[in-house]
């Protein structure tokens, strides 16, 4: 009655180490997409909410544009490329963050955490996710502010690109800082998700030179890497080309950032399975 | 083959911050043998499972998985794994056959559709491919992540309650699919059950476990007559009775 045994058709060997974490990561992010093409409320991250967003910010622009004066002018220009630059952060880290809260929301982390699948791909498939979400949020804001208030954000130049990828560095290094926190104290942590981004939003200078700030919070701007970027972006928006010293500093910033959030991130991890917390999420 | 050693765990120690819930188990298991982990609630059998699935890391000891030490080569031991638990979700939002490739990929097959269908047809289920996972009913959900459990033929499948809240066919199916399985691909089972017939039609040893130890370790007969019982019921029954606070005193062993 017994059938001869056979031998397993799946050798662990079959594929390249290199192969198997690109399809992991390819999986991951399918899963995602899944997600948001299969939740109608998950599209407004990249459809309403950047639209929203860009209608508000553009038609403060406006109003404020219309006095005349050179500062109105500036601050108009500030407002509407602070906008969509700041999406940048937003949309990397609330699609790395809620990549994992939702594995959480859905008790799906065991099935996942039993695979071969290892950290880094797990983040590179959510980062691999976030830069399609990234792409669509914000084109939807570029196309918005042209629109609506025909702010050529393209018409920034190239020195856009420096910033626009120090932000996503520090839109992971968010999300990785977030994620050890969810791993560490449970899905009570989630309002951090977005809470911290709006922390960060009023010190990073996002729409004004820092100095605008009260005095007392300066020295806590100045050391983060998100101001400096905003300062370079507003040296693009003044005309004055590109700042290379505070693009670097920013740089710098942001892996440092990214480097402390990862440390964090395997700490945390390393407790959740020092502690057994999976078995809040069975 | 059968000589294979598959999972080889020693000397497994877990504190959690009231109570140790794992206390020195040693367990070797080969390849094609079905062995049933037992125990009533709280004995340890789920925290010794986690141990060495990876997920929750021991205190003391080692996992070496198809010859992997689960510390230090968690992905390549895993490849050899496979696990399902009756009370675990589908990943929501997907269709099955979605589900299905999703878990293959993990896996590292790229071209996984010949084994979800075979996967499917095994189990007789080949007409939920195209179901969303909300749509299925528990019995349905635990058939399918039993076939996600065995997309890439592992050398050792983990199931934790896999026939908890089943009716008697699909149990009879979720039976007949493992018997297959392990007779076909040489896998090795190690399941958990509360279900003793279960146990009876498809394991061939049993191990208890009670306050963390292992306490019998045998085929079903021999450990039913050590402890005096007509039946691994009655043996676990013992151990029930033992596990109460008031009992703590009493020995589990034969």
């Amino acid at each position: 009655m017994t059938n001869p045994p056979i031998a397993p058709t799946i050798s662990p060997d079959a594929m390249t180490a290199r192969a198997k974490s690109w399809l992991r990561m390819r999986a991951i992010a399918r899963r995602h997409a899944y997600v948001l093409v299969r939740s109608p409320h998950r599209l407004f991250d990249v459809s309403l909410w950047p639209l929203v967003d860009v209608l508000l910010f553009g038609s403060l622009a406006a109003f404020v544009g219309t006095s005349g004066s050179t500062p109105a002018a500036k601050a108009s220009g500030y407002l509407l490329a602070g906008i969509v630059l700041w999406h940048v952060i937003y949309q990397s880290q609330i699609a790395m963050s809620t990549g994992l809260l939702e594995e959480t929301w859905t008790r799906n982390l065991l099935n996942l955490m039993v695979t071969p699948l290892r950290e880094v791909e797990y983040l590179g498939g959510v980062a691999l996710f976030g830069m399609i979400k990234l792409v669509i949020g914000v084109g939807v804001m570029v196309i918005g502010a042209f629109a609506f208030f025909s702010f050529h954000t393209w018409s920034l130049g190239v020195g856009l690109i420096p910033i626009a990828v120090v932000l996503l560095v520090v839109g992971w290094a968010i999300s990785l800082f977030v994620m050890g926190l969810v791993l560490r104290f449970g899905t009570g942590a989630e309002a951090l998700a977005w809470g911290v981004m709006f922390v960060l939003l009023p010190l990073s200078g996002v729409f004004y030179p820092t100095k605008a700030l009260p005095t007392v919070m300066q020295p806590v701007a100045l050391a983060l890497p998100t101001t400096h970027a905003f300062t370079a972006l507003r040296s693009l928006v003044d005309r004055h080309g590109t700042d290379w010293t505070q693009v670097s500093i920013a740089a710098i910033g942001s892996l440092v950032m990214l480097g402390l959030s990862m440390w964090f991130l395997v700490a945390m991890l390393r407790a959740f399975r020092k502690r057994g917390y999976i078995t809040r999420y069975t | 083959m059968a000589d294979e050693v598959v999972l080889d765990a020693r000397g497994l120690v877990k504190d959690y911050r009231r109570d140790r819930a794992v206390d020195g188990i040693s367990l070797v298991v080969h390849a094609g043998e079905r062995v049933a982990l037992l125990g009533p609630n709280g004995a340890g059998k789920t925290t010794t499972l986690l141990m060495i699935l990876g997920v929750v890391s021991p205190d003391e000891g080692a996992v070496s998985i198809c010859g992997f030490d689960l510390a230090h080569q968690r992905s390549r031991a895993a490849e050899c794994v496979g696990f399902a638990a009756g009370y675990l979700p589908l990943t929501e939002r997907m269709r099955v056959r979605e589900y299905l490739r999703l878990y293959a990929q993990l896996y590292g097959i790229a071209e996984p559709n010949p084994l979800i269908e075979a996967g499917l047809e095994r189990f007789r289920i080949a007409d939920l491919a195209g179901a969303m996972g909300t749509e299925l009913s528990s019995g349905q959900r635990t058939l399918i992540g039993i076939v996600r459990a065995t997309l890439h033929r592992p050398r050792l499948l983990v199931l934790d309650e896999p026939t908890a809240s089943l009716d008697p066919d699909v149990a009879r199916r979720v039976r007949e699919g493992l018997l297959d399985l392990c007779d076909r691909d040489g896998t090795a089972l190690l399941m958990t059950s509360h279900d003793m017939s279960d146990v009876v039609e498809v394991c061939e040893r049993v191990v208890f476990l009670s306050h963390g130890h292992i306490v019998a370790d045998g085929d079903p007969d021999t450990v039913a007559a050590a402890y005096g019982r007509g039946d691994l019921a009655g043996v676990f029954l013992h151990l029930a009775e033992r596990h109460e606070p008031t009992g703590a005193q009493q020995s589990d062993h034969p």
